[in-house]
């Protein structure tokens, strides 16, 4: 077979499982679950229009609520379920024996997961800066919200491979790790996706956010870096597991 | 020019453990073209030893060549290998035409949605059915399994309990279907615990049994040892006194034994030659038979039989 006979196979198959998972995960139950998180997340910034500072209000709800449970919930419902359901369900005997990269099916479940954690979680995070008239808020809400659902969505998916009942797991992970770590000391938000997007968030003009980890330019970097490092993670571990 | 790939398969002192529990114990064999059956009962490491060949599980001991290569590692053999797993689950999402084509692509198989449709036809299945994998019947669904393993046109086939669920007539097709792939020079390896089932599959024969191959061979030659073997069998009747007698006195039974005043067991050779001769004593002698109970016929029975020997 000829390298562009092997590059438009690879795509195809990679396409082809993309497709699969989005189908697999795409559920009733789930969306409107996340679709109700990301409708309270608007809500609270319908509230916070009243607030005498409306930006700072703006800010906090999208750090607290949107950065810190709307989007990790979301990336976790979806992300542990792209690859876990899988293993759960004994399917990923049909997918393991194809002549595919193994890269592939870790990378579709992020991919999967970040398009649906997207439009569902991160847009919501943002139009709550817009429901509560900070305007200047709403587009660092939705950098932030989406560069965390990526992140987001590689650790889920490597969970996904790596433990049974992966949700549990993952929603200690959120409320332990995410929340509580995060606030824990200073410097501490740096072991925390919650802490780079916050780092993110608070490019808007005129608003403080906390726990922040850092500069906005390294969360540009370590947020993706963290998806990827999700997918290689979850990669290694597909490649050297017994498929059930 | 390429050598044409052999379709065969090697397991070379194989044993698979998972912590204390020894799951295939030191197996070794080879086997080429055509069909071969491996039996055992439940629990026997059938399944386990079907995984291990086709690089889905890597064994704890010993090495797996299929096709000269080792479908562990070389991702590149699996476009050669076709199987049909035990599991019934499926992608609840898919559609029987989806769920072959996805395999199909996911081979690199030119046109995927026509070779699909050819694959579901073949196992006589439409192509065209808009229901989800969920709304068919096991037997539907396990012919949908065969057919994404088909579709590819692979070298080596591995069948894990492929006739679960089926109709007769539906298993007479799949059985012919198997036959025929196996005549066309594939490598056939289909798993079964039902004795019957595989004696219409094919000549070889692998037995596992407790995690170790029991027997390897042909299968008529099993067989006989198998049939030739004691059999105890429990008869319910209305006049037991009469009818055992009667199996006694023509030689078909060489031991009895009764057992109150409805029922009586006894000890046989010929299992077959019992079976014929059981019905015609008992209208003879105007005796009702209630029930006919083999009590040691199970498989795992069979196997320490065969095991022994």
């Amino acid at each position: 077979m000829s390298a562009s006979a092997i590059r438009t196979s690879a795509r195809g198959s990679l396409a082809a499982l993309y497709r699969l998972l989005l189908r697999t995960q795409i559920t009733v139950p789930r969306l409107v679950g996340i679709a109700t998180l990301g409708a309270l997340s608007v809500i609270i910034g319908v509230f916070a229009r009243w607030d005498s500072d409306p930006s700072q209000a703006a800010a906090d709800a999208v750090s607290s609520y949107g950065l810190g449970l709307v989007v990790p919930l979301a990336a976790l419902w979806l992300g542990t379920s792209a690859i876990g359901d899988l293993v759960d369900d004994r399917l990923l005997v049909y997918l393991w024996l194809k002549p595919v990269p193994r890269w592939q099916l870790p990378a579709a479940g992020v991919l999967a997961t970040a398009t649906v954690v997207v439009p569902l979680a991160a847009l919501p995070v943002a139009a709550t800066a817009l429901a509560a008239g900070a305007n200047d808020v709403a587009l660092p809400a939705l950098l932030a919200a989406s560069l965390a659902g990526f992140a987001y969505a590689g650790v889920f998916v490597a969970a996904g491979f790596w433990f049974r009942r992966a949700a549990w797991w993952g929603l200690a992970f959120v409320l332990l790790w995410e929340n509580a770590v995060a606030n824990l000391a200073e410097g501490s938000a740096r072991l925390t996706v919650v802490g780079w997007a916050n780092s993110v968030l608070a490019t808007a003009p005129d608003v403080e956010v906390t726990p922040s980890a850092g500069s906005a330019t390294v969360a540009f970097i370590v947020l993706p870096a963290v998806a990827v490092t999700g997918w290689l993670v979850a990669t290694w571990r597909y490649q050297r597991a017994d498929i059930d | 020019m390429a050598a044409p790939i052999e379709p065969r398969v090697v397991a070379e002192g194989v044993s698979k453990w998972f912590g204390a529990l020894v799951a295939v114990s030191d197996i070794s064999f080879d086997v080429g073209a055509g069909v071969t059956a491996l039996l055992g009962p439940n629990g026997a490491g059938k399944s386990t030893m079907l995984r291990m060949l086709c690089g889905l599980a890597r064994p704890s001991q010993g090495s797996v060549r299929a096709l000269g290569r080792d479908p562990r590692t070389d991702t590149s053999v699996t476009r050669l290998i076709g199987l049909v797993p035990q599991q019934e689950s499926v992608f609840e999402p898919l559609t029987a035409h989806r769920f072959v084509a996805l395999a199909a692509t996911l081979h690199g198989v030119p046109e995927p949605g026509a070779a699909a449709a050819r694959m579901l036809e073949t196992v006589d299945l439409d192509p065209t059915d808009p229901r989800k994998l969920p709304a068919y019947s096991k037997g539907m669904r396990q012919r949908v399994k065969v057919a994404q393993a088909i579709v590819h046109d692979p070298h080596v086939l591995v069948l894990d309990e492929p006739l679960t669920g089926l109709d007769p007539r539906q298993r007479a097709d799949m059985v012919a279907l198997f036959r025929r792939l196996g005549s066309e020079g594939r490598c056939v390896i289909v798993s079964s615990h039902v004795l019957d089932e595989v004696e219409r599959l094919g000549s070889q024969i692998l037995v596992m049994s407790q995690g170790r191959l029991a027997a390897a061979g042909d299968f008529h030659e099993l067989r006989a040892l198998m049939d030739d073997r004691p059999l105890r069998v429990r008869v319910r009747t209305d006049r037991p006194r009469e009818v055992a007698g009667a199996l006694l006195e023509g030689g078909t039974a060489v031991g009895v034994r009764l057992d109150g005043d409805d029922a009586f067991e006894l000890d046989t050779n010929d299992a077959r030659a019992l079976a014929h001769a059981l019905a015609p004593v008992a209208r003879d002698r105007g005796a009702r038979l209630f029930e006919v109970h083999p009590l040691d016929a199970d498989l795992e029975g069979v196997f320490r039989y065969v095991v022994e020997r």
